[in-house]
């Protein structure tokens, strides 16, 4: 039985399907039930949270968590779905602290909000970046502008006029 | 006695950051209360434009992202498409893929301990190490022209096959090494002030480090005997025999150390590769069937299809990279561009644990901590 099946068994509720992605095993988790799905796979012995990837099918958002035991040496993939309008889901920083960075990213890339993140701020990007670029709407025609302020806050415009060299 | 906090910023322009990176450090006279790291002052937004590329297209961009590792870079993300299309490589082709890989993981140790040494005010090592890594980059340059930013792979293959010469070249090579990797022994093993700046200095359990998904040498240096090219042996990695360099202590002299024992264990892969290098095309050819024109070179140009279509469908696919583990999350949608490609860097991660490891340190040791991670920032921004 692969652990995707095993994770079906134990939490019948909250596994919407499995299947395989390739060679791995893959759960889809109801949005609401993610973080006790993931305490209970980080329980099977799943202890490398190797990525997180948020993806825009323009009609709904989809995250994808990569897993690995390296007890077990084996892999598992989750994944929740989320609406388009309001993408949200509960942060995993509790469970694996690398999460934390990794869900900064997604949410400044993708824009997918976690809740319960300590600090979710943009990591990549300045703050006050307008839009996710990563998001299929994302608007690529506008320019944006980055100036550090006297406290090295960013500075975001999309006219130029923080610019010393004005546009 | 009441002292002050004191706030210092540390970069994005400085030396010892390897490339643009800011730390905001939160001072209580000396000792590190607090450190936040501010990045993204190199990003590209290369996961975007691979949006806008051919699967082809987007090969060059993942030389950018570890311009210092460039051909493991290369290997994940052709290995994924390859994966995902379902390709078979030639075992030539295999073999020179490992080949390269593991020349350039010798190259990568070698900038990362020569910078570490730099780092730490000590800069024979920066000018050894730079003097072998030329040698190194000499032969990427036969093989492909290129120094740095190689695109030598190809989806299901190599661009070229290895140029007359080569072999005898990378022999000297090897035999050259072996040598120098004794003299930095001898040079730095047991100097008094390196041990001093790196024993028992921003040491991380092994349970906190596989926590913070850190990987490569940063986890091995921890005690965790973790290696993809073992775990989930990729290419042809499991006929190799090699070690796999593990040290428990968990701070950056173990760190250190793991790197000097794994570039032995690349020279005993490039042995074996050049021993055992079988004669076969470098390039996949019996899924599509292409019939290069009379009479022109066999390369992957005449035989490789510049359009290419995978199947729609999902894959993540890792690999052993220098620095850890390197993967690429990618969704086709049947289209001759990826829907999504999500780099999943060995930087990002590791560096995400400096705060936790710095934490009541020094400033000086910051820097020997910082340096011991070995973090490209090309591969933290993306």
């Amino acid at each position: 039985m692969n652990p995707a099946e095993e994770l079906k068994q134990a939490l019948p509720g909250s596994v919407m399907s499995t299947g395989m992605q390739v060679d791995k095993p893959l759960a889809v988790i109801k949005k609401e039930e993610l973080l006790a799905a993931a305490a209970k796979v980080k329980e099977m012995g799943f202890d490398h949270l190797s990525v997180i990837t948020g993806i825009d099918y323009t009609d709904r958002f989809e995250v994808i968590y990569n897993l690995f035991s390296y007890k077990k040496k084996e892999n598992l993939v989750l994944k929740v779905i989320l609406d388009h309008n309001n993408p949200e889901v509960d942060s995993l920083t509790s469970l694996w602290k690398g999460a934390n960075w990794l869900e900064r990213e997604t949410y400044d890339l993708v824009g997918i909000k976690f809740a319960g993140h300590p600090n979710l701020v943009r990591i990549l990007l300045p703050e006050g970046w307008n839009g996710h670029p990563l998001r299929k709407d994302y608007d690529m025609d506008t320019e944006q502008f980055v100036t550090i302020g006297e406290d090295g806050e960013d500075i975001v415009s999309t006219d130029g006029s923080n610019l010393l060299r004005r546009k | 006695m009441e002292t002050e906090e004191l706030l210092i910023n540390m970069g994005p322009v400085h030396p010892s950051t390897h490339g643009v990176l800011r730390f905001k450090l939160r001072m209580d006279g000396e000792i590190i209360k607090e450190c936040t790291i501010v990045l993204g002052y190199l990003h590209r937004g290369t996961e975007k434009l691979a949006e806008m590329k051919t699967y082809l297209q987007f090969i060059p961009y993942t030389d950018r992202l570890d311009y210092v590792s460039a051909m493991p870079s290369n290997y994940a993300y052709v290995k994924a498409v390859e994966e995902l299309a379902d390709i078979e490589v030639p075992l030539r082709a295999e073999y020179i893929r490992v080949l390269v890989m593991e020349l350039n993981r010798i190259v990568n140790h070698l900038v990362a301990i020569g910078s570490l040494l730099m780092d730490l005010g000590a800069s024979t090592m920066m000018m050894w190490g730079f003097r072998e890594r030329e040698k190194a980059l000499q032969l990427f340059e036969m093989l492909c022209g290129a120094r740095m930013t190689f695109s030598y792979m190809r989806i299901g293959g190599v661009r070229e096959d290895l140029p007359d010469g080569f072999i005898p070249k990378l022999k000297e090579f090897i035999e050259d090494m072996e040598k120098r990797i004794a003299d930095y022994e001898q040079l730095i093993n047991n100097n008094e002030i390196f041990l001093m700046r790196m024993k028992g200095i921003a040491t991380i359990s092994a349970e906190e480090a596989i926590n913070y998904g850190m990987t490569g040498p940063t986890l091995r240096g921890s005690g965790v005997n973790y290696d993809i090219r073992r775990l989930e042996p990729y290419s042809i990695y499991p006929d190799l025999d090699f070690k796999v360099c593990v040290r428990s202590e968990g701070d950056s002299y173990a760190r250190y150390i793991v790197r000097i024992d794994e570039m032995r264990e690349s020279l005993h892969i490039l042995r074996q590769l050049i021993d055992n290098m079988p004669e076969s095309s470098i390039i996949a050819t019996q899924k599509y069937g292409i019939i290069p024109m009379t009479g022109a070179p066999y390369t992957a140009q005449t035989y490789f299809p510049r359009i290419f279509t995978p199947p729609a469908g999902e894959v993540y696919s890792r690999i052993e990279a220098p620095k850890g583990e390197l993967g690429f999350y990618i969704v086709s949608d049947g289209t001759t561009k990826p829907y999504r490609i999500k780099i999943r860097s060995p930087s990002f991660c590791n560096l995400a644990a400096i705060p936790q490891l710095v934490r009541g340190l020094k400033i000086p040791d910051l820097i020997a901590a910082f340096g011991s991670i070995d973090v490209v920032l090309g591969d933290v921004d993306r």
